[in-house]
C-alpha cells in the first residue's frame, strides 16, 4: 500500500470505530438512561459518557483534517479542475458502489414516504371538511406536506447521487460533483424541517437532537462537497463533516431503529417516516463513506486527467 | 486549519511567483467567479441559515403558536409566542409551555402555579387559589372560577421535587394541572418559559 492511498485508514478506521462506538452508546443509553414515562434520567452514566465520546470524535477528526496533507491547486490541467479530480476513480469501483448505494437506499426512501404523506394529507383533509361541516374535532397540526416533500427530496438525493458516482466513471469532465452533490444538501433542508416538526412538542432532547444533527451535518457536507466543484474548495472542512455525518447518522439510526421496534411491537406498520428517516440515514452514511474512502488520497496525490498534459501538483 | 484551506482557494495569479507569467489563463481564472459559484455560494448561505435556525429552534428558543381558548385573556388562539428554552427552570408565575405525553402528543401554554415544596389549595367558593396558604393575587385570569365538569380533581396537593402546578388563565376552559389526566407536571415536560408574543401585532408585548 503506497503513501497516499494509507491517508484513507486513519479517516475510515476512525470514522467505523467511533460510528460503531456511539450507536452502541446509544442502544445502552436506550435500556439505562430513560424513565418508563420516557423522560430522561438526569445525569445518566451512557448519557455522559456517550456526550462525552461525540464531543472527543469531534476533536478527533479536526486533528485528522489539520494534519491531512494536501497538494496546491493545479494551475493547468486543460479543463478539468484538481478539486473535481479528487472524485475521480481511476479504476477504483469503491467510490462509485458506496454512492450508487447510497443513492438506492434514498430511492428506497420515496414509496415509503410519499404514501405516508399522501395518507396524513387526505386524514387533514377529512378533518378540514368534517371541521367545516361544524363538527367537534380538532385538526392536527402536521398535514402531511412536509412528508411529502421530504420524500420528494428524496428523489431528488437519489438522483444527485447516481450522478455523482456516474462522474467518478466519467473522468476528463468540468463540474464534477457540483450540482449532483448539491442536490441532496438541499434536499436535506425538507428533511431537517420535516424531523424538527415532528419532534416539535417532545421534551426529550435525546429522541431527535442527534438526527437533527446528524441531518445539519449530511447537508453541510453536501454543500461542501459541491462547492469542491464550485471554486469554493474546502477539503478539510469536508473531511471532518463527512466524519461526523456518518458518526451521528450512526447514533441516529439506533434511534431510528428502536422505533421501528416498537411500532412493530404495537402491531403498527413499519412503512412509516421512521423507516424514511432510516434509509435516508443509511444513505448518507454510506455517502460519506464514499468521500472518506476517495478523498484522503487523491487530496494528498491526485489523479491525473487523462486527455491533458499539464505538470503534475505540487505538494504544499 | 483556515489559513492552509485558503491557500487552496486562492487565484492562480495569487499563487504566481512574482515575474512570471500566470500558468492559468484569464478565461481559466475567471471560472471561478462564474454564475455557478455564485450560485452555489447563495445556495450554501440558504442550507446554513436553515441549518442555524432548526437549531437554534432546538436548543435556545422556538416559536409556538397558540391553539385553543385555555389561556384568555393572555394569550388567544392564533397567537405566536416566542419561547425561551436555554437554561430556563419553572418559576411561580412564568407562562410555560409544555407536553404531558399522558394527555396529549402537542404541547399545551399554561402558567405555573407553584413549584416544588409549595402547597397548593383552590377554594372555589371564594374563587381564590392558595400557595402555602397564602391567597395569590390573579389579575390576570378570565372570570370568576367555576367548579370544573369533572368535579374536585387536583385540588389540595404539594408539589412534588422537580415538579409544577400549572393552570390556565381561563379557569372555567382550561385542562390543566387539575385535571387528574395532567395532574402535577415534571420539569422536564417543560419546553421553555413564554418570553413574549410576536404575532399578531395587535398582541405584541412580554409575557
Amino acid at each position: 500500500m503506497n503513501k497516499s492511498v494509507s491517508g484513507r485508514v486513519p479517516w475510515l478506521l476512525s470514522a467505523a470505530a467511533a460510528a460503531l462506538a456511539a450507536a452502541a452508546l446509544r442502544r445502552w443509553q436506550l435500556s439505562s438512561a430513560f424513565e418508563p414515562s420516557g423522560l430522561a434520567a438526569p445525569g445518566a452514566q451512557a448519557s455522559v459518557i456517550l456526550v462525552c465520546v461525540l464531543f472527543m470524535t469531534s476533536a478527533w477528526f479536526i486533528l485528522l483534517a489539520m494534519y491531512q496533507p494536501l497538494t496546491k491547486r493545479p494551475m493547468t490541467l486543460g479543463q478539468a479542475h484538481r478539486w473535481d479530480l479528487v472524485f475521480l476513480d481511476a479504476g477504483d469501483p469503491v467510490y462509485p458502489a458506496l454512492a450508487v448505494l447510497a443513492a438506492f437506499l434514498a430511492l428506497t426512501a420515496v414509496p415509503v414516504l410519499l404514501p405516508v404523506g399522501l395518507a396524513q394529507w387526505q386524514h387533514y383533509r377529512e378533518l378540514l371538511a368534517a371541521l367545516k361541516q361544524g363538527l367537534d374535532v380538532q385538526l392536527p397540526s402536521n398535514n402531511g406536506m412536509l412528508t411529502i416533500a421530504t420524500g420528494v427530496g428524496a428523489l431528488l438525493s437519489a438522483l444527485g447521487l447516481l450522478q455523482m458516482g456516474r462522474d467518478g466513471l466519467r473522468p476528463g469532465k468540468r463540474g464534477r460533483g457540483g450540482f449532483s452533490a448539491a442536490l441532496p444538501g438541499v434536499a436535506g433542508c425538507v428533511w431537517l424541517m420535516e424531523s424538527f416538526r415532528a419532534h416539535a412538542a417532545n421534551p426529550v432532547r435525546w429522541d431527535y437532537a442527534p438526527q437533527l444533527l446528524a441531518i445539519v451535518c449530511g447537508m453541510m457536507f453536501y454543500m461542501d462537497f459541491a462547492g469542491m466543484s464550485a471554486g469554493a474548495a474546502r477539503p478539510r472542512r469536508l473531511l471532518w463533516l463527512a466524519g461526523m455525518t456518518a458518526v451521528l447518522s450512526a447514533l441516529s439510526m439506533v434511534t431510528a431503529a428502536s422505533e421501528l421496534s416498537a411500532l412493530s411491537a404495537a402491531g403498527l406498520s413499519v412503512r412509516s417516516t421512521q423507516l424514511g428517516d432510516l434509509l435516508l440515514l443509511l444513505s448518507q452514511t454510506l455517502a460519506a463513506a464514499g468521500v472518506l474512502w476517495r478523498l484522503p488520497p487523491n487530496l494528498e496525490n491526485p489523479p491525473k486527467p487523462p486527455n491533458t498534459s499539464g505538470p503534475h501538483p505540487d505538494r504544499i | 486549519m483556515e489559513n492552509q484551506e485558503s491557500n487552496v482557494n486562492q487565484t492562480p495569479e495569487d499563487s504566481a511567483a512574482p515575474g512570471q507569467p500566470s500558468p492559468q489563463t484569464g478565461a481559466q481564472a475567471r471560472k471561478d467567479s462564474s454564475a455557478g459559484r455564485e450560485l452555489y455560494q447563495n445556495v450554501r448561505v440558504l442550507v446554513t441559515m436553515m441549518a442555524l435556525f432548526v437549531l437554534l429552534f432546538t436548543f435556545v428558543a422556538r416559536v409556538i403558536v397558540v391553539s385553543g381558548p385555555s389561556m384568555q385573556n393572555t394569550l388567544f388562539g392564533g397567537d405566536l409566542v416566542l419561547v425561551w428554552s436555554l437554561g430556563y427552570t419553572p418559576k411561580q408565575g412564568d407562562v410555560v409551555v409544555l407536553t404531558q405525553e399522558s394527555y396529549q402528543e402537542d404541547s399545551i401554554v399554561k402558567r405555573v402555579i407553584a413549584t416544588e415544596g409549595q402547597q397548593v389549595d383552590i377554594d372555589y367558593d371564594t374563587n381564590t387559589v392558595y400557595v402555602d396558604g397564602e391567597a395569590i393575587a390573579e389579575d390576570y385570569i378570565k372570570e370568576r372560577m367555576r367548579l370544573p365538569g369533572w368535579g374536585e380533581g387536583v385540588n389540595h396537593v404539594v408539589v412534588p421535587e422537580d415538579c409544577i402546578f400549572v393552570m390556565g388563565d381561563n379557569r372555567n376552559n382550561s385542562a390543566d394541572s387539575r385535571l387528574p389526566q395532567i395532574g402535577i407536571v415534571d420539569n422536564r415536560c417543560v419546553i421553555g418559559r413564554g418570553v413574549m408574543v410576536i404575532f399578531p401585532f395587535p398582541h405584541w408585548r412580554g409575557l
